[in-house]
């Protein structure tokens, strides 16, 4: 599973610009599922028939938080902003792309003290991208304004631990493909929403479920560790302590049905399994939630270092241990 | 071409208080479409069919501009404020303003010779509205909490430039009714069949959008806007969102969204197709109707064309007309042509 998820982390697919990913997911599914679909702002839709009547929704954003070109300077710099929620400071020292040409970002600062001030505060205001061109004429051939970007792929296997950027969310599209590959048959049946344009504002969560009759919506996604060292005491989610059953966080509480159930399936399974409460954030969840006339609706977690960095870091453990929670809330009655 | 621009910007209508414009709109509008209604949220919808009815596009512009509301008559006679949409307090001081379109109030806070503290940003909490009443119960007979306060401004254009407010969105509005006049003058027909959304509440979120969009269930949405320009001289070029006078602005992405990129392509390549002067906006902040409308129903596939607005959402914005008559002859040309759905 570890190629699986080297593979599908290092493509480069941001919010709105998710047709890479997408095919690649595609291409592990389409053999094993029972139909599938995109649909018209590109989510993709995959279903399993199962016996009970009743269906679940997963789901998975495809999408990863990236950078996009706003400007082009004389001299082939471009200025960029955050698709998605970027830290300013991941961005010094590390590499970027853009169209698999590599880039990297810099400070502006014209006396010193400016440099500093920049440095101290960094923000898109004040950084510039330089992918090696030296006119305006090449730079904007190449990656004219509105071109997309992401974190230069670098996986890491650690062991148990593994690191890369898009760790959220093709970890647990990821999951979701293990899962759709390894479940011979499902008691209930199972919608896999694999879902575009999470980090801009749960955008495709909004409309993947209009359509269908759910009876429970369960996103997979990360959650933050409280697990470094002087990490956020009031959060308890640690690498290794098995998926996360989300009781709440920013955007939404999780439908109690679902926390008993999913506790219930991990239970009966012997699956490892924390509680999360994040005190800040948000995930699809929030948008099931409010579709149509509401879907019961809650989250499985992933605890993820670094979330929102190039280098993401979950525990392989925890990533196997979730494609059982999956299967076992698949096969439970509801 | 700009037929009704001045008037439109000249009528008051804050988010919530469309009712004037939306009048003057269907007055102008609805002998020249196939229907035209007005929906529970009070959204104006006009359908003109098409050659082709297999499919559905949706033009959208809001009629809503942001101002102000009185929320509090005090005793000596003068009001209190709150902003209706995004208005900084800063494009506030010394204005010349209008309660419910008709009695002429200034806006002020402390006099300007004992305002000593230059930095400090003068809030709603100290600003007040002063219409020539003594007193409470004068004002009171003239005056409502709740009532609407708008700039009081005439439109004024040279050969290129305007100047008014509300250009944000009535620009978008004037483009709908300019190309409703197109296919009628031409006694043409657009390629598919064709709704024009003139939406309410979009200052205050995005509100009215939705629920057309819900009840048009479209198969795009091109969305009509002014947009900031944000390319005032003192500022460097690398900050500008747009500029006045380089065309029709294209958004890739927004706040809330990144729009789709099948379409804005298209509008890319169509724009080049036909020497229509085009842009891109160069800023992500901010949000149009698209954000809402590509999460209605099973999910709409937008567009954002937008007029550029220098000092947008106060009482003087500037609009290049070129760059306005750029977004109606590219409008023109999807609605036309119809290839934005293939």
């Amino acid at each position: 599973m570890k190629e699986l998820i080297k593979n599908i982390t290092e493509i480069y697919s941001p919010s709105g610009r998710e047709d890479e990913v997408r095919n690649f997911i595609i291409s592990q599914i389409k053999d094993y599922v029972d139909d599938y679909k995109i649909d018209k702002i590109g989510n993709l839709i995959a279903f399993k028939k199962g016996r009970s009547g009743k269906t679940i929704l997963f789901d998975a954003h495809m999408d990863e938080i990236g950078l996009v070109i706003t400007h082009i300077t004389d001299k082939g710099f471009y200025k960029v902003e955050a698709v998605g929620g970027v830290d300013p400071q991941t961005l010094i020292g590390c590499r970027v792309q853009f169209k698999n040409r590599t880039g990297v970002l810099g400070v502006e600062g014209e006396t010193m003290e400016d440099l500093k001030n920049n440095s101290k505060n960094l923000s898109f205001e004040n950084l510039f991208l330089d992918l090696g061109f030296s006119c305006r004429t090449q730079a904007e051939e190449f990656a004219p304004i509105g071109t997309f970007g992401t974190y230069t792929a670098c996986f890491a296997d650690l062991g148990d631990r593994i690191v890369s950027k898009a760790m959220d969310d093709r970890v647990a599209c990821a999951v979701l493909i293990e899962s759709i590959r390894n479940m011979k048959d499902s008691l209930n049946n199972i919608i896999y929403a694999f879902t575009v344009q999470e980090e801009v504002g749960l955008v495709g969560s909004s409309v993947a479920g209009f359509n269908y009759d759910i009876d429970m919506a369960v996103a997979v996604d990360v959650t933050a560790a409280g697990d470094t060292p002087k990490a956020l005491k009031r959060i308890s989610m640690e690498l290794g302590k098995g998926p996360c059953i989300k009781i709440k966080d920013a955007a939404s509480v999780s439908d109690i049905s679902v926390v008993n159930k999913l506790k219930q399936a991990a239970q009966a399974n012997m699956i490892p399994f924390q509680f999360e409460v994040l005190l800040f954030g948000g995930t699809n969840a929030a948008s099931y939630q409010r579709t149509k006339s509401g879907i019961p609706s809650g989250t499985i977690s992933i605890t993820t270092r670094y979330v929102h960095s190039p280098n993401e870091m979950v525990s392989m453990d925890d990533v196997k241990n979730t494609v059982k929670l999956v299967a076992a809330l698949s096969n439970t009655e509801i | 071409m700009q037929k009704y621009l001045k008037e439109l910007v000249e009528i008051s209508g804050i988010s919530g208080k469309e009712e004037k414009v939306m009048q003057f709109i269907k007055k102008n509008i609805q002998d020249k479409v196939d229907s035209v209604s007005v929906d529970n949220v009070g959204n104006l919808i006009a359908f003109k069919k098409g050659n082709d009815s297999s499919k559905k596009i949706m033009f959208a512009a809001h009629m809503d501009e942001v101002g102000l509301m009185v929320t509090k008559i005090y005793d000596d006679g003068t009001l209190g404020v709150a902003q209706v949409g995004g208005v900084d307090p800063r494009v506030l001081k010394a204005q010349r303003l209008k309660i419910n379109d008709e009695i002429v109030a200034i806006l002020n806070s402390t006099p300007i010779h004992l305002d000593h503290n230059l930095t400090a940003v003068t809030g709603y909490d100290s600003i007040k509205a002063y219409a020539g009443f003594k007193n409470k119960d004068e004002a009171k007979l003239k005056v409502k909490i709740g009532d609407m306060v708008t700039f009081d401004v005439k439109y004024y254009e040279n050969n290129e430039y305007a100047v008014c407010k509300a250009f944000d969105d009535r620009c978008g509005c004037s483009a709908m009714m300019d190309l409703i006049d197109f296919f009628d003058s031409e006694s043409k027909k657009p390629f598919y069949d064709t709704y024009f959304a003139f939406v309410v509440q979009e200052e205050t979120g995005l509100r009215g959008s939705g629920v057309a969009g819900f009840s048009i269930q479209p198969d795009v949405a091109v969305i009509l806007e002014g947009t900031t320009a944000g390319d005032n001289p003192e500022l460097e070029k690398t900050s500008w969102a747009t500029h006045l006078g380089d065309g029709a602005v294209l958004t890739f992405m927004h706040s809330g969204v990144v729009l789709d990129k099948r379409i804005f392509e298209y509008l890319v390549e169509t724009s080049k197709k036909n020497n229509i002067k085009h842009q891109f906006k160069m800023r992500t902040a901010g949000g149009t109707d698209a954000a809402r409308l590509t999460r209605t129903v099973d999910g709409i596939p937008c567009a954002v064309i937008s007029t550029p607005c220098r000092y947008i959402h106060s009482a003087n914005s500037i609009i290049n007309k070129n760059d306005y008559n750029s977004v109606v002859e590219l409008i023109k040309i999807i609605s036309v042509e119809g290839r934005i759905l293939k």
